[in-house]
């Protein structure tokens, strides 16, 4: 007898789709369960982690923003190869306020986000109406660009950076604000792209002209996705200076930009939590290889090319199904 | 010629071809008639092969599950499991639906690329014959293709198609889109192709009118199932037939 394997939606995942969900216990610890966990294990990891790997923790956290942002980006229809760019000019707005003005750090960085923000959407906004490679090449050389002007110049420091910045206090405190800035970006932005508002920026990710024909101006809704995901990178830029009490060149440099891709990659495109997802295993994977000297770029990248070769939907998106479906044998019926 | 036997398709859970079997002779014209979701461009692609790379491209990217199922013998060969390119050597060719053409390319450049793997006087013939199929590509020749018209590419695309030197060419919707003038040139065309050529067409189309009676053999296909078959003309006279494809 001719058999196909069926793959359908947990009965428990159906129930709780609905408002009926809050009658039991069971379905409401279903929808719990991928949230809750998470965020405790995060928290639990930060309490009893050592010093150094606090700070890794730290560095993961800004760069799940980043991949936070490159998504958010990639949804509106803008591929980008350089968050360097966000995450650059938002160091260097909140290093030089806390350097030349002496502004405490816990006012530099919320000043450095939407600054960042606004910076970065007035810089990409001449350039907004070029698509795919074209956007792509413009985001990727202009950090490169800004971090040869400031060696030319020798403006904010130059080629040595600036210094000697304020902190935000021990490495405790740093983390209990990357932690929850995080789950706060990570949580309110997977809300926005389920609104109405996040349907129209992927609307113009799928089809632009069908949205053009609607009668919305697409660039401006492109411009406010801009917006968002720089103000979230000029974050993590401004929180980073503010842990290395440094802001100098390399904050312009190609990891920036690269990381949050293959996290992007890694984890599973246009889900803002695969992005997450995915730096949580690079960042800390990559810093457990560090004493494997020469062989560590080697290991990463091949690890790197299984894990996108091998599971090309990414991980979380496969998570999500072995969570959310099953597959069983059913007979065929003519 | 062509044997097809049991064939079921699914789209994850849903069927999109049901327990189809067909059967093509040698220098028939043969229609598969029906309307908008009834699973001609699934049969199409079974028949070419393309599902295969449909299948891998979902399952490498966690989508759709693709099933297929049954059996596609072709001069007594069972093709089921070949993939597209090795049907095409074997002379089954695909014109898909939407008239697919290379549109930065001129209108013989498209037609040199689909005639690739042939020899360079082959080529030239088939330009030629292309040229003689279709007039009004005669006229555009070192136009880019995507500024024809839609009737022009759709003639593009079999020509380019006929390059590939099919024994059995397989048409995908060819008048989707065009007006009911360019439809019959279209079809007068496809006459002629089978004439010079002598090739088997199998043609899946949703507009019957011009197409039934000068089909030897239709298989009139509803929600993937067979619903009726018999030759063309007669099937022009059937009352269901009238009130579905005709309007009447």
């Amino acid at each position: 007898m001719a058999q196909r394997k069926e793959r359908i939606d947990r009965g428990i995942k159906v129930r709780s789709d609905d408002v009926f969900a809050l009658t039991s216990w069971r379905e409401m610890a279903y929808l719990a369960f991928p949230r809750v966990v998470p965020v405790v294990l995060l928290f639990l990891l930060g309490a009893v982690a050592s010093i150094y790997w606090e700070r890794v923790l730290v560095t993961t956290c800004m760069f799940a923003l980043l991949a936070i942002s490159w998504d958010i980006l990639a949804s509106a229809g803008m591929v980008s190869l350089g968050q360097a760019l966000f995450f650059g000019v938002g160091a260097y707005i909140a290093g030089t306020l806390n350097h030349y003005f002496g502004i405490s750090p816990w006012l530099t960085i919320p000043i450095a986000t939407l600054g960042g923000g606004v910076v970065c959407t007035l810089v990409l906004l001449p350039v907004l109406r070029l698509r795919g490679i074209y956007f792509a090449m413009v985001t990727m050389i202009l950090p490169l660009m800004i971090e040869r002007v400031i060696e030319a110049t020798k403006i904010f420091g130059g080629t040595e950076g600036i210094s000697g910045l304020n902190t935000l206090g021990n490495v405790h405190t740093e983390f209990l604000v990357a932690a929850v800035m995080v789950w706060v970006v990570l949580f309110s932005f997977r809300r926005m792209m389920s609104t109405d508002y996040g349907l129209l920026l992927k609307g113009i990710n799928d089809n632009d002209r069908a949205v053009m024909s609607a009668g919305m101006n697409i660039y401006y809704y492109k411009a406010q996705a801009l917006f968002l995901s720089s103000a979230v990178g000029a974050f993590a830029g401004a929180f980073m200076t503010h842990a290395y009490q440094f802001v100098g060149m390399p904050v312009f440099a190609l990891d920036y930009s690269i990381i949050p891709i293959a996290s992007v990659a890694v984890g599973g495109a246009g889900t803002l939590a695969g992005p997450m997802l995915g730096s949580f295993i690079l960042v800390p994977l990559s810093e457990l290889l560090r004493g494997l000297g020469g062989l560590r770029v080697v290991i990463y990248a091949v690890i790197l090319v299984v894990c996108t070769v091998g599971l090309p939907e990414g991980i979380f998106h496969y998570l999500s199904r072995k969570y959310n479906q099953f597959e069983r044998w059913v007979k065929v019926e003519r | 010629m062509l044997n097809v036997k049991d064939l079921i398709v699914f789209y994850e859970n849903a069927i999109a071809v049901n327990d189809l079997s067909m059967e093509v002779r040698e220098g028939q014209i043969v229609g598969v008639i029906g309307s908008n979701s009834a699973g001609k461009t699934t049969l199409m692609n079974t028949l070419s092969g393309l599902i295969w790379d449909m299948l891998i491209k979902e399952q490498r990217k966690g989508g759709e599950r693709i099933t297929v199922m049954g059996s596609v013998h072709f001069f007594e060969e069972d093709i089921s499991k070949l993939p597209a390119f090795r049907r095409a050597q074997q002379g089954i060719v695909l014109c898909r639906e939407r008239h697919p053409v290379f549109p930065d390319s001129s209108v013989t450049e498209n037609l040199k690329i689909a005639g690739y793997l042939r020899k360079r006087a082959e080529v030239k013939q088939g330009i030629e014959l292309s040229f003689d199929l279709f007039p009004n590509l005669a006229r555009h020749r070192s136009r880019k293709a995507g500024f024809l018209s839609g009737g022009e590419q759709q003639m593009l695309a079999i020509g380019m198609a006929m390059m590939v030197g099919p024994k059995l060419l397989l048409l995908d919707e060819p008048l989707l889109g065009l007006s009911p003038a360019m439809q019959t040139q279209v079809v007068e065309a496809i006459k002629d192709v089978r004439r010079h050529t002598g090739v088997t067409l199998v043609i899946a189309e949703q507009f019957a009118r011009p197409l039934l009676p000068w089909l030897d053999f239709a298989y009139v296909i509803e929600n993937g199932m067979l619903t009726l078959t018999g030759p063309g003309p007669e099937l022009m006279d059937n009352p269901e037939i009238k009130s579905a494809y005709f309007g009447v």
